[in-house]
């Protein structure tokens, strides 16, 4: 049997700036276990770390005494095209991912930035999306199947490779959005969906809230079904939304927005290829500034108006505030690009700093005062230091601790980087 | 059940409300599994999130165990009662608490019909998604314990797709909200876990259910084979030509018999059929319905019906939906099996239920969620044969074994219950089984929920906590099982 690869961490592998001991590499689910076995021996606090693009989310981890990096565990281990489902080790990119699919005529309806370093794994373990959201759900609507590692090392399985089945508890959908604190996710399985022939976006733009929260009920209300409906920027907002399918259906949903747009009198651009990218990339590039990210939640009537308060509350500490957001679903994301974060404290105590703490708290008071919420995912130092990144503890956190402690006895799983500090 | 205790339920509950003589309790025996029955010691009917949690801590205090119940529509002895234990039954909790269409959600009690979530809606023009055959009654409540499913989660997905929040009971008597309405609640996927842990680690209360604005078109196509291979070839080729049907379901010759002697339908005397939904905007469904009808002619279908109008197609899908009972008409009796298997595989599947079925002596009708792979094999038998019964168990099981071989699952939707307990272990590690545990362990370690239910019992504990497979002719002795 072959050793997991091991080595002594360096800088680069620093998670929120904590130097690990010991970085893994294994390669194969068992190396895997044995990893976490080395590390539940030598009393190492463990961080999983897939590609490394959203580590940021939550609090930072009490100790980093190991890393385990999943980039080995890169096999797409099967894919059934017939059955449309896929077994993937969990250090696959999405984008090998899709390359893999794309000749099959499928994908799995996923979209997250990043999408070349974002493992699949670590999309399910960060409960990372992107504008497919509106349709497809979150990867808790894809997962059928996943092979974890307990933090004693136990490989166990839970689901399985058929979408329809209840046999047993539902470890996989247990696992997204877990952030490594309940074990080490080495493969997952995915339901898989037909590339569409078409695609077609329209955008309109110049929305204030009111605009924004008619239209967006107005796609339900006239029994639209786009795939994506992605707002951007908050002040006043650009709405793309996106129909994908069949030709000739496609273009008549486009066509039907763009006309039900024209008679409010909304500045209303059915795009072309081009556009839909350049769109895309706008999307792609609010989405990908760490300087500052925070993701934000709130029922879809309250979200335009929270999102335009929230635009100018952040907009007072931060220097020209993005956002992206999918306003159907009622979840976005305000971001700062990272150098022009610096601002507002990114070296350290000060008063930029302060003001910025101050901006996000208001920020979540906005939002938690409508019974949505704030996560901080990515921020400077001394902001990070004056704001708690979960904000309310959830209703249910007794049990969350009763099932850290059931699975992650000793506490090695990304210590205190979960909500409530689990 | 000792008088006293019986006294404390009925101060929580209301007398009436309360059950403890045997004439009462034998409704409360069996689910939809009749061939398992066991007399719970009390049957309490409380009304409110607070009753519930006021006899979960009494039966905690007592050391009672709890079996939780809907409306015991389900097949798998999920709400079978262990013997002496407390029924929960949450079918008096059926209000519809509020509805937000503009946000997609409703919120109700678990007792609520599954249908009449639908029905509430229906002039605003949206319904509850997940459509499992006994809707009519199945509850909110129990569809959340099951993760219940229907003909069309093909394209929906599942109850974990459609519900959003659960008000649920602890095992120590304390009331939890898990999830809510609003996306992306901060902390572990708890609702996630609860979703189709069968009873095991809670009793949900209250429901936050994801509410759907109804498809503006809906197409059926009804299309005939010479037999089953080509039913399945079609099957997979419309999948494979990128469209996402709302339902496929799939008939054999025996099913197709037995829904034209309950419902009079004109359906030929063929080897399968076809019964498939599109939905969509009006230009979706036309364009995906004609192509799939093109698709079943180039595989071999003997004809393609269309529909004239909705009364024609509800009569198609209340033939599909009759099958069941209908097998009844041509069999003294049958057993209703649950798998699934890769859908690739469907030929190769009901090749290996035929072939299993000849060497058994038995027949076997199918009718069942094609698209999916989720079979339902109805195993024909006559009980009045001695030791026919005990034959169409055990070929009913060799089904499912090789629904694992071929890749699939020992359940699609009907759950594993007390039924299928014995299976896990074939689908299962034991470290996946005493992982599940843990999970088990985090929300009720005491095992009071639902014990004996999902995972098998620690090795060493051994027993069953039912007499196996207790007959309904065993259990009518008043004295019932020990």
């Amino acid at each position: 049997m072959s050793a997991v690869a091991r080595r002594e961490g360096r800088g680069g592998d620093a998670v929120l700036g904590l130097v690990p001991r010991a970085v893994f590499e294994p390669s194969t689910v068992e190396e895997a276990a044995e990893a976490i076995r080395a590390c539940d021996a030598e009393e190492l606090c463990v961080t999983v770390v897939g590609g490394g693009t959203d580590l940021g989310i939550g609090g930072r981890p009490s100790a980093v005494g190991a890393v385990v990096r999943t980039g080995r565990l890169d096999r797409v281990v099967e894919h059934a095209p017939a059955d449309q489902i896929a077994v993937v080790e969990a250090g696959v990119p999405l984008v090998a991912l899709q390359e893999r699919l794309a000749p099959h005529g499928q994908r799995l309806a996923l979209d997250p930035p990043f999408p070349g370093r974002a493992t699949v794994g670590g999309l399910v373990a960060a409960n990372g999306f992107g504008p497919l959201r509106t349709r497809y759900g979150t990867t808790r609507d894809l997962l059928i199947g996943a092979t974890l590692v307990r933090a004693d090392g136990v490989v166990a399985r839970g689901g399985g490779k058929v979408v329809k089945n209840v046999a047993g508890f539902d470890l996989p959908r247990l696992m997204v959005g877990s952030l490594g604190s309940l074990g080490l996710i080495a493969t997952v399985t995915f339901r898989l969906h037909p590339l569409p022939e078409a695609a077609e976006t329209v955008l309109l733009s110049g929305l204030d809230p009111e605009g924004l929260w008619r239209t967006v009920r107005g796609l339900r209300e006239a029994q639209l079904e786009p795939s994506a409906v992605v707002a951007l920027g908050a002040g006043p907002f650009d709405l793309a939304v996106t129909f994908e399918g069949f030709g000739p259906a496609v273009e008549a949903q486009r066509d039907r927005l763009a006309a039900a747009a024209r008679k409010e009198g909304a500045a209303c651009e059915v795009l072309d290829a081009a556009g839909a990218a350049g769109i895309r990339e706008r999307h792609d590039a609010i989405r990908a500034a760490d300087g500052l990210r925070l993701k934000v939640a709130a029922l879809p009537s309250h979200f335009p108006g929270a999102v335009a308060d929230a635009s100018r509350v952040l907009g007072s500490a931060f220097r020209g505030p993005g956002f992206a957001g999918y306003p159907s679903v009622g979840v976005g994301f305000f971001t700062v690009p990272g150098p022009r974060a610096g601002d507002a404290g990114g070296g350290g105590p000060s008063a930029a700093a302060a003001e910025g703490a101050r901006a996000v708290a208001r920020t979540r008071e906005l939002f938690e005062r409508l019974g949505g919420s704030l996560v901080v995912q990515a921020a400077p130092e001394a902001v990070r230091a004056a704001v708690d990144p979960w904000g309310e503890p959830p209703a249910a956190l007794a049990l969350m601790k009763s099932l850290k402690e059931r699975l992650d006895p000793r506490g090695r799983l990304a210590p205190g980087r979960h909500a409530g500090g689990i | 059940m000792d008088p006293g205790l019986v006294a404390r339920f009925a101060a929580i509950v209301g007398a009436r409300n309360c059950l403890a003589e045997p004439p009462a309790l034998v409704t409360y025996e069996c689910d939809g599994l009749t061939s398992m029955r066991a007399r719970p010691g009390v049957v309490v009917l409380p009304a409110s999130t607070g009753e519930v949690a006021a006899v979960v801590r009494l039966a905690r205090e007592a050391g009672v165990a709890i079996v939780p119940r809907g409306a015991g529509t389900g097949l798998s002895g999920g709400a079978l009662p262990v013997a002496g234990c407390v029924v929960v039954g949450l079918a008096r909790m059926r209000r519809i608490l509020e509805a937000d269409l503009a946000n997609g959600w409703a919120r109700v009690e678990a007792g609520v019909a599954n249908l009449d979530v639908s029905k509430h809606l229906a002039a605003a023009g949206a319904y509850y998604a997940p459509d499992p055959s006994s809707q009519r009654v199945c509850t909110i409540g129990g569809n959340v314990a099951e993760n219940s499913g229907g003909a069309h989660c093909l394209k929906y997905g599942f109850t974990v797709n459609h519900v959003l929040g659960a008000r649920v009971v602890l095992a120590d008597g304390s009331v939890v909200d898990l999830g809510g309405p609003v996306a992306d609640p901060a902390g572990f996927d708890l609702l996630a876990a609860f979703v189709g842990s069968e009873g095991t680690l809670g009793i949900v209360t209250e429901v936050v259910l994801r509410v759907l604005r109804k498809p503006e078109a809906t197409r059926t196509l009804f299309a005939t084979f010479p037999s089953c291979a080509e039913a399945g070839e079609t099957v997979s080729a419309i999948i494979a030509s990128g469209i996402v049907p709302a339902a496929i379901e799939m008939m054999d010759t025996l099913a197709i018999a037995a829904a034209r002697a309950a419902t009079g339908l004109d359906w030929p005397e063929v080897g399968a059929a076809l019964l498939v939904d599109v939905d969509g905007t009006v230009g979706e469904a036309g364009h995906t319905a004609a192509r799939a009808g093109e698709i079943a002619r180039g595989s071999g279908a003997l004809e393609v019906r269309w529909p004239r109008d909705e009364a024609e197609r509800q009569l198609m899908w209340k033939g599909r939906k009759s099958a069941f009972a209908a097998v009844g008409r041509i069999s003294p009796s049958y057993l209703v099996q649950d798998g699934v298997i890769p859908r690739s595989e469907i030929a190769r599947a009901l090749g290996e239920v035929a072939r299993l079925a000849r060497e058994a002596g038995l027949r076997v009708a199918n009718v069942f969620h094609a698209g999916d792979g989720n079979l339902h094999p109805l195993v024909l038998y006559d009980a009045r044969v001695p030791g026919e019964e005990r034959k169409a168990e055990e070929l009913a099981g060799e089904i499912l074994r090789m629904c694992v071989r071929l890749g699939g699952s020992i359940t699609g939707e009907h759950g594993v219950g007390a039924d299928k307990v014995v299976y896990m272990g074939e689908m299962f590690s034991e470290d996946d089984l005493a992982t599940m545990d843990l999970v088990r362990s985090a929300f009720d370690p005491e095992r009071l929920f639902n014990p004996g239910k999902v995972l098998p019992a620690p090795r060493l504990c051994g027993e069953r906590p039912w007499p196996s497979r207790v007959r309904p002719v065993e259990a009518a002795d008043p004295a019932g099982p020990a």
